[in-house]
């Protein structure tokens, strides 16, 4: 290692320096900091003040744009396919996130058991997790076919259907197929995450409440769920604002059908603004997503920024 | 009930719970590799079979010539490899400098580059795809590269912060004690040390991009420059048939899928606890 002579003969303590740091702007300080800091802002505030602009716009592939005012927001809330769009993001949101901690967590409580074949398990586990969100919805979508397809074939090998499930083509049962796909998809990553949560708690106070006669349930009731909470609001946090955006699993399944049964904000929004080239209108439904996404990401932050300064 | 048969029992419905989660967790998994093996009237034979009566491996390079999959993997590996290394980088560089320095700003700026986490891509694309259009960035790999990279920074930020809090300073103080300069502590002192945290970040990244398909598919436009998940809309068709080639579909699955594998493996232990180190403390 070369040692550069400026340093070499002006030798300063470690605090003198800090502190000269300290005391004003420091260009070493910015010159490490501001190139990451450069690039993800010119890629995410950049944009989002191109929309907002956009939103109070007309423009589209033909059109460079005026000014129209609030005249998209007054369309998006009389636009039926844009309010049955945002209810099933919401139910859709609600529905998998919920499952996915519920799920997961029971999942990271059977994996704690020192069970043997960990390795396996965690390889296995880990699968669903390292595909493609595109690629997991093409996988099920041939599980899902429908005359003949392997998920019906089971079900009517086992007696418990008369007749073929309509996967993908009912309304509601399509609904429901993209939820389980994304819940199959995304459980394990919850999982993860609730063991090292679980890992971290103290050993001592299950323990206590063991010699005090808490049954098992009463313990995880009790004593595990409350210490576990900032663990369950960073999940919800993070997956929330994940599965708010849906875009790929349900091109894959269903592009959005049958008719707009399945169609999330982030369908929508690409329908208007890219198929269709209405980049005024597909900015104001952009908008509409970022609000779910900001609300959904605020919300829990703020509950777990709470539940760690409270102490647990 | 004797104790111990009751903790026996209890064993054996938690591996029996286990084994019940695993196969449903790995039952599609398999279906696609076992589809992918079917020769094509198979594929569509009713009532559908659990294993391939004539295994055939004819679909694979069916599909590889029709995806220029080659082509299309060097791609891949060159976008995703390229983004996640330069996110890494980047993302190392500022946590350094937010868990060792102190500079006017530095709780805005960091709050800044936190909050972005909760912009939806889908927000930023359509001011993307206007701009890359007008600078001639489009269906270009440097593209694809700088935003997968910007897509990337928060997590390589917020995982290495978290790894350079646990690294205590005295290391750094050593080195300046010794007489190193900013840029040597950091290059040959720190992210030595970090390497493993690093290639973690890198790893989880990496795959991240290879999985990406928003970005890859609305900002690329030609053949010779998509990516391997954007080929999964393009379904190889067969001259003569008019059905669903579900065996040409599972086996493209198969060919997306399979290079992650060793990747997985390999890094299994260290991924999960990276996971867990940059989530759960960040």
């Amino acid at each position: 290692m070369t040692i550069s002579p400026d340093v070499a003969t002006t030798p300063q303590s470690f605090g003198v320096r800090l502190r000269a740091m300290a005391s004003g702007p420091n260009s070493f300080a910015y010159l490490i900091i501001l190139p990451a800091i450069v690039l993800r802002l010119t890629y995410s505030i950049v944009p989002l003040v191109q929309t907002v602009w956009m939103s109070f716009t007309n423009r589209s592939i033909t059109n460079p744009g005026q000014f129209i005012g609030l005249a998209n927001y007054e369309f998006l809330i009389r636009d039926e396919r844009l309010i049955g769009s945002l209810a099933f993001t919401l139910i859709y949101t609600f529905v998998s996130v919920a499952l996915e901690v519920v799920l997961g967590l029971m999942l990271a409580l059977l994996l704690m058991q020192n069970l043997r074949g960990r390795w396996l398990s965690n390889f296995i586990m880990l699968l669903p997790w390292v595909m493609a969100p595109l690629l997991a919805a093409t996988v099920w979508k041939i599980m899902f076919y429908e005359d003949g397809g392997i998920l019906n074939a089971i079900l009517r090998d086992l007696g418990m259907i008369e007749s073929p499930i309509r996967w993908l083509s009912d309304a509601n049962t399509a609904r429901v197929s993209v939820i389980v796909v994304t819940v199959w998809k995304n459980v394990s990553w919850c999982a993860l995450i609730f063991m090292a949560g679980l890992a971290a708690l103290p050993r001592e106070l299950i323990e206590a409440a063991e010699v005090d006669g808490a049954n098992i349930l009463q313990r995880f009731w009790f004593v595990t769920l409350p210490m576990l909470m900032p663990t369950v609001y960073l999940i919800v946090m993070l997956r929330g604002m994940a599965e708010v955006q849906t875009f790929e699993q349900i091109n894959g399944l269903t592009r959005g059908g049958p008719g707009t049964a399945t169609e999330t904000l982030a369908v929508y929004a690409y329908a208007r603004f890219f198929q269709e080239l209405r980049y005024g209108y597909g900015s104001a439904i952009n908008l509409l997503l970022l609000l779910c996404s900001v609300t959904i990401g605020g919300f829990f932050a703020w509950r777990l920024y709470r539940a760690n300064r409270s102490g647990l | 009930m004797h104790p111990i048969l009751q903790q026996r029992l209890g064993r054996s419905a938690q591996y029996g719970m286990l084994l019940i989660v695993l196969v449903m967790l790995a039952f599609p998994i398999y279906y696609m590799v076992i589809t992918s093996l079917k020769p094509p009237g198979e594929a569509y034979r009713l009532p559908p079979t659990l294993w391939p009566l004539n295994p055939t491996v004819d679909g694979y390079p069916f599909v590889m010539r029709a995806w220029n999959y080659l082509r299309t993997l060097l791609n891949t590996v060159l976008v995703a490899g390229g983004a996640a290394a330069g996110a890494t980088l980047l993302g190392g560089l500022a946590a350094y400098g937010f868990s060792r320095m102190t500079f006017v700003g530095k709780s805005a700026l960091y709050s800044a580059l936190v909050a972005t986490v909760a912009i939806p891509g889908m927000v930023t694309l359509g001011p993307v795809f206007i701009a890359y259009n007008e600078l001639g960035l489009l269906d270009t790999h440097i593209g694809l590269i700088l935003i997968f990279m910007s897509d990337g920074i928060p997590f390589a930020f917020l995982t290495l912060f978290a790894y350079f809090r646990s690294i205590p300073r005295e290391l750094d103080e050593a080195a300046w004690i010794d007489g190193a300069g900013l840029f040597s502590t950091l290059f040959r002192i720190i992210f030595p040390i970090a390497m493993p945290a690093f290639a973690v970040t890198f790893l989880l990244l990496f795959i991240a991009g290879w999985n990406e398909f928003l970005y890859a598919f609305t900002l690329t436009v030609t053949p010779e420059t998509r990516l391997l998940t954007v080929r999964l809309f393009e379904i190889p068709v067969r001259a003569d048939a008019n059905t669903t080639p579900y065996d040409l579909i599972a086996a493209g699955g198969v060919l997306i899928l399979l290079p992650l594998i060793p990747l997985l493996v390999r890094v299994q232990k260290q991924l999960v606890q990276g996971i867990l180190a940059g989530a759960v403390k960040g």
